[in-house]
């Protein structure tokens, strides 16, 4: 087994062997810094998490005390409040994702028109994708105010309203989804933009000289096509909406009553306020399993999805 | 734009159409860029202008808002703090980042592979799993409300960042580069640092840029990790919005809101191309 070194050079020296030692060393050295920072600040506080899960802790060393087993685990579990942030986590993911996904892909489609203020539009959807999630909350709070908000404003023109934004549980829910979409979409839409430049266009060529109509060129062209992207979209969206926090922190605060308490502000609440830092290990345990296997999964399914088409 | 665009599917389609979809993707970005017009424009309002009915859409501006607030909210200090970790933690992902990416992309290591996929899982871990920990061991060793805390916290999630996205650029490199430097003599940190970095700058400098923005807008790490001499910038954003004995502080929220989003923008803008090159390759080939 030659090293890389060897190969390109073509040289076996008698120094070969202890070359070898330092160049594998050398080469490994590229590594080591990002291997020696995430392993403390990445590895160790996940299994810091674990060890207090499974422990008593004690608020005056403020530290993991004796072993517990699985009690922690077992009263998160029997705890409806736990169970009830699952569901409103679930119904955001389960709304906003998909939706995010469509209108992301159907916008890009709509800005790709050939014209000179092209590359302007799509320069434009950056602004969006770089506003701190905590303004888009915030400023999203105040636009959608059920008092002075301009969102009910306009509403009232078309005989909407006034919606209580803040004060309905599904309202509350729309409104997260809401800002969700607005903050995140135009990431869709870049990616999407790029993904259809790069489509083959004799394919499309081809399926108007056999006189395909536009639906059909659709679903049987183009969305063939882009389900490697889509689904790679989807992946990299759910990595993201699965730690969402700012925009509920600063536009609901969970709120009404725990209409859209997600799962990470519901563990950070317990941690940090209740100081209940077992429980909330074993939650975040809980949460870190789901999401590992549910990523997984559709890691899984996105690379049948691509052998399929 | 030099690239032609995808048609679907008629390329001779009547310009009416065409002249559709002009006009839809100039609304749909009307509509998305309006929330941010609003908030720019209430944080020049004074408090009359803001709560009235219709919403006002000229007025006689005041910068009464950023005066108040930039002493009240402690606006300058966290501003400073921001800078310091968001650069801090960008320049510290980018160098670590970027020599792992190159070892993942071009130098054959055993085992590296399966870190690399240990990283790229590793996006999936919710930073509330890291931040209990994190909290506590930091608050033994006295590193609470400390610049470098953040910055090491930030550098969990900009390293994977920076790697991914430096991997396949680097992989989309010739090999014959380093291949020629070595034969002519260069160290393998010398084909790095002479050859691969100053071609790979552009690239470097978005990554960098777009690593220094995420630093720049994280709450929940600066919530946990700092409480008053390090705080950041989007903690008082969320410390306003969510004052609910003090009623709306509009004004406020939207002053420091258009503080934070206005660099990040001009910021953004200026990388815009190498940004979309970026976010369309970590779609693609991640």
């Amino acid at each position: 087994m030659s090293t890389d070194t060897e190969k390109a050079t073509g040289q076996t020296s008698p120094l070969r062997r202890r070359g070898r030692t330092t160049d594998l060393m050398v080469r490994w050295s590229f590594m080591f810094p990002a291997i020696l920072l995430l392993v403390t600040m990445l590895a160790y506080p996940i299994f810091y998490t674990i060890d207090i899960s499974f422990s008593r802790f004690d608020i005056a060393t403020f530290g993991a005390a004796e072993w517990v087993g699985w009690d922690n685990y077992r009263e998160v579990m029997s705890d409806y409040r736990f169970w009830e942030s699952l569901r409103v986590t679930m119904i955001y993911l389960v709304i906003a994702l998909p939706l995010q996904v469509v209108l992301g892909f159907a916008i890009a489609y709509l800005i790709n028109v050939e014209w000179a203020g092209r590359g302007v539009i799509r320069a434009l959807f950056i602004i969006p994708m770089v506003v701190a999630p905590v303004v888009a909350g915030g400023m999203w709070r105040m636009i959608l105010d059920p008092l002075w908000g301009i969102m009910n404003y306009w509403l009232g023109f078309i005989g909407v309203g006034p919606m209580d934004w803040f004060g309905d549980p599904t309202l509350a829910m729309a409104a997260i989804i809401i800002i969700d979409t607005w903050r995140w979409t135009p990431f869709i839409v870049l990616i999407a933009t790029a993904a259809l430049l790069a489509l083959p266009k004799d394919v499309f060529e081809a399926a108007r000289i056999d006189g395909a109509n536009w639906w059909s060129t659709l679903w049987s062209v183009a969305v063939p096509l882009l389900v490697p992207v889509i689904a790679a979209t989807f992946v990299i969206r759910w990595l993201g909406a699965v730690k969402m926090f700012d925009i509920v922190l600063a536009a609901t605060y969970g709120g009404p009553g725990k209409a859209t308490n997600v799962i990470n502000l519901f563990i950070y609440e317990e941690a940090f306020r209740s100081l209940r830092f077992a429980e909330s290990a074993a939650m975040a345990v809980i949460v870190l399993v789901l999401t590992m296997v549910l990523t997984g999964l559709f890691l899984r399914a996105s690379r049948k999805l691509e052998e399929l088409f | 734009m030099s690239s032609p665009a995808v048609s679907l599917p008629r390329r001779s389609r009547s310009s009416l159409a065409t002249r559709l979809r002009i006009a839809g993707g100039i609304l749909v970005s009307v509509i998305f860029l309006f929330p941010i017009y609003w908030m720019i424009l209430t944080s020049f309002k004074d408090q009359v202008d803001i709560f009235t009915t219709p919403p006002k859409f000229f007025f006689t501006p005041t910068l009464a808002a950023y005066v108040e607030y930039m002493k009240r909210a402690d606006i300058v200090n966290r501003l400073v703090n921001t800078i310091i970790v968001a650069a801090g933690a960008g320049l510290l992902s980018i160098v670590v980042g970027t020599m792992a990416g190159y070892a993942l992309a071009r130098v054959r290591l055993r085992g590296a592979a399966t870190f690399g996929v240990v990283i790229l899982l590793s996006r999936g871990v919710p930073p509330i799993a890291l931040a209990v920990p994190m909290f506590l061991v930091a608050r033994k060793l006295g590193l609470i409300d400390k610049h470098i805390t953040l910055i090491l916290a930030y550098s969990t999630f900009l390293i994977p960042y920076v790697m991914w996205l430096m991997r396949s650029f680097f992989m989309s490199l010739p090999r014959e580069l380093e291949e020629s430097a070595m034969i002519d003599g260069c160290s393998r940190y010398g084909a790095f640092f002479k050859i691969i970095v100053p071609i790979s700058l552009p690239g470097l400098l978005s990554t960098l840029i777009f690593s220094m923005i995420l630093a720049w807008e994280e709450l929940l790490f600066a919530l946990v990790l700092t409480s008053r001499h390090a705080s950041t910038i989007p903690v008082a954003i969320a410390g306003i919005a969510g004052d609910t004995v003090n009623g709306a502080n509009w004004a406020a929220l939207t002053a420091v809101g258009t503080i934070t989003v206005i660099p990040v923008v001009v910021f953004a803008l200026l990388v815009q191309k190498w940004l979309i090159k970026g976010l369309a390759e970590g779609a693609t080939k991640g």
